[in-house]
C-alpha cells in the first residue's frame, strides 16, 4: 500500500473565502482526500454533498460518490468501505438521521472511523424545517464522537480534526461533526482555508484489521455469546471514548500551529474570569449569547459565556472547572426530552448530571427553543434576567422556561 | 482473470473458504450453497453476511470463524448497501494509488428476508451501480428461519410458518404468493447477469457464481436452499428436495445474461408437484385438490417459461393465484 498524498499544495489558496457551512465542510473533505462518500438528499445537510458532487464532475479531487436509497443505505456504505481501508464521508439531518439509527450505532461498535456531518434539523412529525438539536443528541449513547461547531469557519477545521482523531488507534470511533442548521448550512460568512501547513497534519488512514484478501482473513462483528466477550467488547469502546480525550487535545494543538487560529479542545469561553452568571450552550447562538454578555457586562453585570465544542466525550470536567464559582447559569437549550426529569431537555440535563458533582452547584435554569421558531438576542437577555432574579431570591420559581412560545407555559 | 467453468466437483478444488467452525443445523441448504459458491469465488474474495441464518449460526459461541476469507456482519437491511461501500473502497483505493490493482471479489450472502424484504431497496440501489464482479446471492430458504420460521415474502403460497399457522379459521397457512426476487432483478438495466440456482444440478450453482463474477457489472442469483428445520423435513433430504425442486417445476433454473433469457435445466418430463410438497412438513395441511391446483398453476407457467427460452426474451410468469377454499 502506498501512502497517502495530500492534494497537490499550491491549490489551497490560503484567503479568506465567503463560504456557507456546508461548503466549508466539502472543502474540508477535499483536503482530507477522502475516497468514498455516501449521499441521500435531506435538508439542510444536503448543500455539503452538492458542493462534493460538482467538485468530483469538476474533477477537483476523485472519490467514489454513491447516491444511496436511503440513509440507512449511506451509513453502511460508509462504514463497509471504511472497514476496506477507505477514507470517509456521509452526513444527515432530521428524522434522516434516525432512519440510519440502526447503521449508526452498529459504526462505532465496529469502531470504524467514518466522519459524518449533522445537519441539525427538527424531527417530524410536522415537517418543519427549524432548528433543534435532537436528531444528533439522541446519537449521545452510541459511541461517536460528537462535537459541535459554531461557525462555518470552525466546521471546516473541525472535520479536518474529526478526521484525525477518529482514524488515531487510540481511538478509532466515528465521529459526528454538528452544525446547526440554516445559521451555519445556509449561511456565507468569512472562512480561510488552511495553506500548506496543514500538508502531514492527517497521516493515511490504515485501520489495524482492514477487510481485504491481501492482509488475511479477518472475520468481523460475528455473532457472540455475551457471557463470553460481551462486557468487554463494551469495555473497548468505552476505553476509547476515554482515550479520546487526550488525541483532541494533541489534535487541537497541532491543527492550531498549522493555522492563525487557536482553539481551546473542548470549551469555549468569554467574560468569565470573574463572573457571577453564565450562559451555556453550544453552536451557532454562542455568538448571539456573547453579544448579550458584552452588552450586559456595559451595564457591570458579571455575565460570561460558556461554550461546548464537544458533546461526546462530554467535557465534564472542564464544565466543573470554568462554572466553579458563578452563582447561576442559563441554559441555552434547543433540545427536548418530554417526561425528563424536571421536564428540561436533553442538553440541560446532562449539564446538571455534570456539575451534580461540583464543590458548588449554582442555579442551573434551563430556557428551551423547541420547536424551531428562531429565538433572538432579546430572549437570551431575558434568560440572563430571569436567571439573575432566581438567584438573588435564592431559589428559582421554575426550572424551565419555553421562551418563544406564544400563549401561557402551562 | 476469468474464471473458468466447471465441469466436475473435483475441478472446485479441496480448498475450502466456508468451512469447519459453524453451528448451523444438520442438512442446511444455505450452508451448503455457500461452500459452494465460495469455493466457486476463490480466495480473492471479502464476504459480507447480514444478519440471517448465516449470520447468527455462523457466529459460534467459541469464537471460532467458518471463514478463511475476510468477512463482515451487515444489518439484515445492509446487504446491498455493504457490497457497493466495500466495492466502492477497493475502486477508489486502487485508482488512487494506495492500494495494489487486483481483482478482487465482493460477495453478499443475504437471506430472504435481507434481500426480498427489509433489504429490497438497498439491494436494487446496488444493481443500479456498475461495480465489476460484485455479486449478491439471496439463499433463499423461504421463511426467516434462524428467528424460528417466520413467513417472508418468498415464503410459498400454503406455508405454514410461525406468523402464517393453520388454525381453526384459517386453513391455508401462507396465503401470500411467493415473490420471485430474481425477476425483479432482471429489470435492472445495470445488471450484467441474473439467475436462479438450487442445490441440484449439483455443479449450476458453482457455475453460475463464476459467470456472475466474470459478467462485468454486479449480478444477482437466488438459490434455492431446503430448509429442513422450516420446511419439516429429514436432514438427509436436503438435496433430494432441492432436486425434486427443479424436477417438479417448483423451482425454474434459469439466467438472464445481458438482455438474453434461457433455461439452464428444463425437465424432461415434469414431475408432479406432490413428490415435492409431501416430503415438507410445511405443507401436511394441503389437501390433494389444494396441490392439484398448484400443479396446474406451475403446468401454465412453464408454457411462459418455456417460451421465454425459446424467444431468449423475458416474459413474466404470472399466473392467477390459487384460490383457498
Amino acid at each position: 500500500m502506498s501512502a497517502v498524498t495530500a492534494r497537490p499544495v499550491q491549490t489551497l489558496i490560503p484567503k479568506t473565502k465567503i463560504w456557507t457551512g456546508t461548503r466549508a465542510i466539502a472543502e474540508a473533505v477535499k483536503i482530507a482526500d477522502v475516497d468514498v462518500i455516501a449521499a441521500y438528499p435531506i435538508r439542510p445537510y444536503t448543500g455539503v454533498m452538492n458542493e462534493l458532487a460538482r467538485m468530483i464532475s469538476d474533477g477537483e479531487f476523485s472519490a467514489e460518490i454513491i447516491v444511496a436509497d436511503s440513509e440507512h443505505s449511506q451509513f453502511e456504505i460508509a462504514k463497509h468501505a471504511s472497514a476496506v481501508g477507505a477514507r470517509t464521508f456521509v452526513g444527515s439531518s432530521g428524522v434522516g438521521l434516525l432512519y440510519a439509527a440502526e447503521a449508526i450505532t452498529v459504526t462505532a461498535l465496529a469502531q470504524l472511523p467514518v466522519v459524518a456531518l449533522a445537519g441539525c434539523r427538527a424531527l417530524d412529525d410536522p415537517g418543519n424545517f427549524g432548528m433543534e438539536w435532537n436528531d444528533t443528541l439522541v446519537f449521545r449513547d452510541f459511541g461517536w464522537l460528537v462535537s459541535w461547531a459554531k461557525d462555518a469557519q470552525e466546521a471546516l477545521d473541525m472535520t479536518l480534526v474529526a478526521y484525525r482523531v477518529s482514524e488515531d488507534r487510540r481511538v478509532l470511533l466515528p465521529h459526528f461533526v454538528a452544525v446547526d442548521g440554516a445559521a451555519i448550512t445556509h449561511i456565507a460568512s468569512p472562512v480561510t482555508p488552511p495553506d500548506e501547513r496543514i500538508e502531514g497534519f492527517l497521516p493515511p488512514y490504515k485501520p489495524p484489521y482492514p477487510l481485504d484478501p491481501e492482509y488475511g482473513p479477518v472475520t468481523k462483528a460475528q455473532h457472540i455469546a455475551p457471557s463470553l466477550i460481551g462486557p468487554e467488547q463494551r469495555k473497548v469502546v468505552d476505553a476509547s471514548m476515554k482515550r479520546s480525550r487526550e488525541v483532541i487535545e494533541e489534535a487541537w494543538r497541532d491543527f492550531s500551529r498549522r493555522v492563525e487560529r487557536s482553539y481551546p479542545p473542548f470549551l469555549e469561553s468569554a467574560y468569565m474570569d470573574d463572573a457571577e452568571l453564565a450562559i451555556v450552550t453550544m453552536g451557532a447562538y454562542t455568538k448571539d449569547a456573547v453579544y448579550v454578555a458584552k452588552k450586559l457586562r456595559g451595564r457591570g453585570e458579571r455575565v460570561g459565556v460558556v461554550r461546548l465544542r464537544y458533546w461526546r466525550p462530554y467535557p465534564a470536567q472542564e464544565l466543573r472547572e470554568s462554572l466553579e464559582d458563578v452563582k447561576g447559569i442559563a441554559v441555552l437549550d434547543f433540545s427536548y426530552s418530554f417526561g425528563s426529569p424536571d421536564m428540561g431537555g436533553a442538553f440541560y440535563n446532562e449539564l446538571r448530571a455534570a456539575l451534580c458533582e461540583a464543590s458548588q452547584k449554582p442555579l442551573i435554569l434551563d430556557f428551551l427553543f423547541a420547536g424551531g421558531r428562531e429565538p433572538n438576542v432579546g430572549h437570551f437577555e431575558k434568560a440572563v434576567e430571569i436567571t439573575k432574579r432566581a438567584v438573588k431570591r435564592g431559589r428559582p420559581d421554575r426550572l424551565v422556561y419555553w421562551l418563544t412560545l406564544r400563549g401561557e407555559d402551562i | 482473470m476469468s474464471l473458468q467453468p466447471i465441469r466436475a466437483p473435483k475441478e472446485l478444488g479441496s480448498v475450502d473458504y466456508y468451512t469447519s467452525g459453524h453451528r448451523t443445523c444438520a442438512g442446511c441448504g444455505p450452508a451448503i450453497g455457500y461452500r459452494l459458491a465460495t469455493k466457486a469465488a476463490g480466495p480473492k474474495t471479502v464476504l459480507l453476511g447480514p444478519t440471517g441464518c448465516m449470520y447468527v449460526a455462523n457466529g459460534h459461541q467459541f469464537l471460532t470463524s467458518p471463514y478463511a476469507v475476510p468477512w463482515f456482519h451487515t444489518q439484515l437491511g445492509g446487504g446491498g448497501a455493504a457490497g457497493i461501500g466495500t466495492a466502492a473502497a477497493f475502486r477508489a483505493l486502487i485508482s488512487k494509488g494506495k492500494r495494489r490493482r487486483e481483482e478482487v471479489n465482493v460477495l453478499v450472502y443475504g437471506g430472504d428476508g435481507g434481500f426480498a424484504d427489509i433489504g429490497y431497496a438497498g439491494l436494487s440501489m446496488a444493481l443500479t451501480y456498475d461495480y465489476q464482479r460484485l455479486l449478491y446471492i439471496l439463499y433463499d430458504n423461504e421463511s426467516y428461519a434462524n428467528t424460528g420460521i417466520q413467513a417472508s415474502s418468498t415464503t410459498p403460497w400454503g406455508a405454514t410458518t410461525t406468523f402464517t399457522p393453520t388454525g381453526k379459521v384459517k386453513r391455508i397457512g401462507n396465503e401470500r404468493m411467493k415473490k420471485n426476487v430474481a425477476l425483479t432483478i432482471a429489470a435492472h438495466p445495470g445488471v450484467r447477469y441474473v439467475a436462479t440456482s438450487a442445490l441440484y444440478p449439483p455443479m449450476d450453482l458453482a457455475n453460475k457464481v463464476r459467470k456472475a463474477l466474470n459478467s462485468g457489472g454486479p449480478a444477482f442469483i437466488q438459490v434455492l436452499t431446503p430448509c429442513p428445520k422450516g420446511w419439516f423435513f429429514d436432514p438427509k433430504h436436503t438435496i433430494t428436495l432441492s432436486r425434486l425442486a427443479v424436477e417438479t417445476g417448483a423451482w425454474a433454473l434459469w439466467e438472464y445474461e445481458e438482455g438474453t433469457f434461457s433455461l439452464t435445466y428444463k425437465p424432461p418430463k415434469r414431475r408432479g408437484l406432490r413428490d415435492y410438497m409431501r416430503m415438507q412438513g410445511r405443507f401436511t395441511h394441503l389437501s390433494d385438490e389444494d396441490i392439484e391446483r398448484l400443479d396446474r398453476m406451475i403446468e401454465e407457467q412453464w408454457k411462459l417459461w418455456l417460451e421465454s427460452d425459446r424467444q431468449g426474451r423475458l416474459i413474466l410468469p404470472w399466473t392467477p393465484p390459487p384460490t383457498p377454499l
